[in-house]
């Protein structure tokens, strides 16, 4: 009795160590995979560098647009694209260090279902990232807007706005990784519903008065401008 | 920003052969048929048989008018352009239109492409001077371009650039940032560096290419001084009795935005220059400067531009926080605390701002738009108080306490070039 627990601890012992064995390869073969194509991309994002500044590609953008430099103030499009292209090789290293772990390994079940898995995560970690950009920038411009259009719920106003965004972008991270679809879409749809019928009604019965009075204002304006009031020139 | 091309119909039209001696520009869109009106009826002003009295420097001379259309109007002379004879004066008149290139943020200004299309059309024609005028046609007189071109072409000045007759409470974001800005960096004491007419001389012109520069340095304006200061030109000033009514169909917010952020850019591309400048100089006066209305400060409400200061103030903190060094922040959390009849924002203080405000566009501490937007709260608190610092004063007063203003920014410079030089030094 006892020397069958010991056999089967045995067998399930050197199953275990055999399959680590089969591993190991794999994983040396991720490591080395990460750090060639660490080395590539180095490389690769130096030689993007020298002929982006060749070209002066900042110069020219800068005469085009403003739009990059809004939205990331501290980067210039030279080192944001040098840093894509670094981070790129090093992303396809990992995909190709998981895909000889998946080779290596006996039974490769699991990598390959990993391997499928991984570009969900990568789309939803950049979905996240591009999400709290978008969040913020808009939080920003909503503040800055309402402030000086002395609007006294200004930091509510831009709140709002950050939430509502970063509450899209999670909803859409987690639907991109497929988990409770279902309830994330109907959660979503009740809490988005929900804060536009409670603005509707805000406005609607709360600030009935407050905008016929603003309607009132705007039809009596052209009276108003005609009063001889002194004015402040800025230009 | 402005297209750099010309036109391919502006190009045809300005190679023509044919001559000037004078041309007459707007750079604005402008109302076509108000424009020929006021050009015949100024020309025959300025004919030699008229009967009005017209300085001889610029009667009977062969004139131009260069204007941005965006369909060109039929042509009459040989060379695309429209020739008018104004009721037979004797004095021929050339209507160039310039293609359309693009339109400016802030609508009474040209874009830089525009004044590109202008000084090449003065150069085509061998101009010996050109007068740009605002759209508004207001300065489109015979007087008042004598007083624009008289100085270029009698007493040999390469920009004649206006000095109108402001109150108190006119041109303030002008008296505030862009004239003592520029008065610090370039040395030069202009009242208007931005004006909306000035007179220019062939050897200037010779020489600017805006639309070029503009694109090089990412700035939406033109600013003809800074163009003349960088190529040791000579300059003067001269009293133009004409009122622009610009500025009231846009908020403060975006005509700062739209003024400060070039003005911003400027200061970055001619850095190596403004880095070497010391001190300023005043710039001859050619005509006396006319004296303006007494305005009564005493009308205008403050309050709203207290609040919106305030407000910002409380909500703005973390962006000012990137631009700001503490102690700029802690005055600034002292004058919201004050009652308003006290509320004073010092000279010293409000230059700083606007120089870390500088440096943080140059850093690029924050997205360009925000970083001046974020500025405004903190301008409407300096109007507020300028206006409630000289709703007392007389006119001459006022002006002195501009002058005032404009010191501090000099004697502050040394902070700009610290800041600017070791952006990264430790800044209580």
């Amino acid at each position: 009795m006892w020397n069958q627990v010991l056999q089967s601890l045995q067998g399930s012992m050197s199953r275990v160590v055999s399959r680590i064995a089969m591993l190991l390869p794999g994983i040396l073969a991720l490591v080395v995979a990460v750090l060639v194509f660490l080395a590539i991309g180095w490389l690769l994002a130096a030689m993007t560098r020298v002929i982006l500044t060749a070209l002066r590609l900042d110069e020219r953008l800068a005469r085009g647009t403003e739009a990059i430099a809004e939205w990331t103030p501290h980067y210039t499009p030279t080192v944001l694209i040098t840093r894509i292209v670094f981070w790129g090789m090093i992303l396809l290293g990992f995909l190709v260090g998981l895909e000889a772990l998946g080779a290596s390994s006996a039974d490769n079940a699991v990598p390959a279902r990993l391997l499928a898995y991984l570009p969900h995560v990568v789309g939803a970690i950049v979905l996240l990232v591009l999400g709290n950009i978008i969040a913020r920038f808009l939080s920003r411009s909503v503040l800055i807007g309402a402030v000086n259009m002395n609007l006294q719920y200004a930091r509510l106003l831009s709140q709002g706005v950050k939430w509502l965004v970063l509450v899209l972008t999670i909803a859409m991270v987690l639907d991109h990784l497929s988990i409770g679809a279902a309830i994330v879409d109907m959660a979503f749809g009740i809490l988005f519903g929900g804060i536009v019928l409670a603005l509707a009604l805000a406005v609607g019965l709360g600030s009935r008065e407050l905008v016929s009075r603003s309607l009132e204002r705007e039809a009596t304006r052209s009276n108003v401008e005609h009063m001889p009031e002194e004015k402040l020139r800025h230009f | 920003m402005a297209n750099v091309e010309l036109g391919e119909d502006t190009t045809t039209r300005i190679e023509s052969p044919a001559t000037a001696d004078l041309l007459v520009a707007i750079a604005a869109p402008v109302n076509v048929e108000q424009l020929r009106a006021t050009a015949s009826d100024t020309i025959r002003a300025m004919s030699p048989r008229s009967t009005n009295e017209v300085d001889p420097s610029i009667s009977g001379l062969r004139a131009a008018v260069a204007f941005p259309a965006d369909v060109a109007p039929p042509t009459h002379g040989s060379d695309g352009a429209v020739v008018l004879d104004p009721a037979g004066s004797g004095v021929e008149i050339r209507f160039i239109p310039l293609a359309e290139s693009g339109v400016s943020a802030i609508p009474w200004l040209g874009t830089p492409a525009t004044y590109e299309a202008i000084f090449q059309a003065a150069r085509g024609l061998g101009v010996k001077a050109c007068a740009v005028v605002a759209s508004d046609l207001a300065s489109f007189r015979p007087d008042l371009l004598q007083t624009l071109l008289a100085p270029v072409l009698e007493k040999g000045a390469d920009l004649a650039m206006p000095v109108y007759p402001a109150g108190k409470l006119d041109g303030l974001l002008n008296a505030s940032i862009l004239s003592p800005v520029a008065r610090a960096l370039y040395g030069k004491k202009i009242r208007y560096p931005l004006a909306l007419d000035f007179g220019i001389s062939a050897r200037l012109l010779q020489e600017i290419q805006p639309a070029r520069r503009a694109a090089a340095q990412g700035s939406s304006l033109f600013w003809p001084v800074t163009e003349a200061v960088l190529r040791n030109r000579t300059i003067c000033q001269t009293g133009l009795e004409v009122k622009h009514p610009v500025g009231d169909a846009l908020d403060a917010s975006t005509v700062l935005t739209q003024t400060v952020g070039p003005l911003f850019a400027e200061m970055e591309s001619n850095a190596s220059f403004w880095q070497r400048v010391r001190g300023s100089q005043t710039v001859e006066m050619v005509k006396a400067l006319p004296a303006a209305a007494t305005t009564n400060a005493a009308s205008v409400d403050i309050r709203p531009m207290l609040e919106t200061f305030q407000l910002g103030s409380r909500n703005l903190q973390e962006m000012w926080g990137l631009v700001l060094p503490p102690v700029t922040l802690l005055e600034l959390k002292r004058l919201t605390r004050m009652p308003a009849e006290q509320f004073r924002m010092p000279d010293e203080l409000w230059v700083r701002i606007i120089y870390d405000f500088a440096l943080a566009y140059r850093l690029r501490t924050l997205s360009r738009s925000h970083l001046l937007g974020a500025l405004t709260p903190l301008y409407l608190g300096w109007v507020a108080s300028h206006v409630m610092e000289v709703s007392k004063m007389r006119d001459k007063e006022a002006e002195q306490r501009v002058e005032r203003l404009a010191r501090a920014y000099e004697d502050g410079k040394p902070y700009l070039l610290s800041r600017w030089r070791w952006p990264d030094r430790f800044n209580p």
